[in-house]
């Protein structure tokens, strides 16, 4: 009897939508850590998060495509997700420097600043907005399933961390994170989640 | 849950993506299944048990 090895199985290393997720975190924070020691000013990290925001969700959004094909997924709920995450990632890395820029720099009123705020959240709601269209559209039973666990993982990972975090910093022992870092860590989570499930375990 | 399906595929010369356009699901799910990584919900498994005109007690066995 011949059982066939599946393709997949054998398919070398190429760099997926988590790899370019994580890589695009590491030189946000590569430039913010430029920033906050002074080697560059506020215009050229501006510039340079410009820049490298959307030049690495392209890659991201192309690799996910290629993963979906590749998977026999090429099934239009994961199209319509990726499309909507690259859209907003790509809003939220443009928005997000700008926004911050026009703070500083022109020290607005309430309602002008409120008005950032939500300029630049407005992106992320578009974020988890993304995936839940995504958990709701999704026909296929193991694919959902797949993103729901994921989702806990997320959603795992930022309690976790926000905990830990938050007594540390009542306990004077690290300094004060903003609230809006929970959705990178969601994210980060989520990846860590589809890499788990990747290697076999469940 | 143990399963015959990697069997019966084979027995059909189907590949997974074969199975998986007759199921109307993606190739992964028909991997997960096979290695018994995921246990279908009922419904899919019906289907499976219609594609390979078979009982699903057939298909799927205890343990």
């Amino acid at each position: 009897m011949v059982v066939n090895i599946e393709p997949a199985m054998r398919r070398s290393f190429t760099a997926g939508p988590v790899f370019w997720g994580l890589a695009m975190f590491v030189a946000m924070g590569a430039i913010a850590a430029l920033r906050i020691v002074g080697l560059i000013d506020a215009l050229a990290s501006l510039a340079l998060m410009l820049v490298v925001g959307p030049a690495m969700i392209v890659p991201m959004m192309r690799s996910a495509n290629r993963l979906a094909r590749e998977k026999g997924c090429g099934i239009p709920a994961g199209r319509r997700y990726t499309m909507r995450m690259g859209v907003s990632s790509a809003a939220y890395m443009i928005l997000l420097p700008v926004t911050l820029w026009c703070w500083q720099h022109f020290r607005p009123g309430t309602v002008v600043t409120v008005l950032l705020a939500l300029a630049v959240v407005l992106p992320v709601f578009g974020m988890i907005a993304a995936v839940a269209r995504y958990i709701v559209e999704e026909t296929d039973e193991y694919l959902r399933h797949r993103a729901v666990n994921a989702m806990l993982w997320g959603l795992g990972a930022v309690l976790a961390l926000g905990s830990l975090w938050g007594f540390l910093e009542t306990f004077q022992l690290v300094p004060h994170v903003p609230g809006w870092a929970a959705v990178p860590v969601w994210a980060i989570g989520m990846g860590i989640g589809q890499l788990w499930m990747g290697t076999g375990k469940r | 849950m143990k399963n015959r399906l990697k069997v019966l595929r084979a027995e059909r010369s189907w590949s997974q993506q074969d199975l998986a356009d007759r199921l109307e699901v993606s190739r992964q799910s028909v991997n997960a299944i096979e290695t018994g990584k995921y246990d279908p919900s009922l419904p899919l498994a019906f289907r499976i048990a219609e594609v390979f005109a078979m009982r699903i007690e057939e298909i799927f066995l205890k343990g």
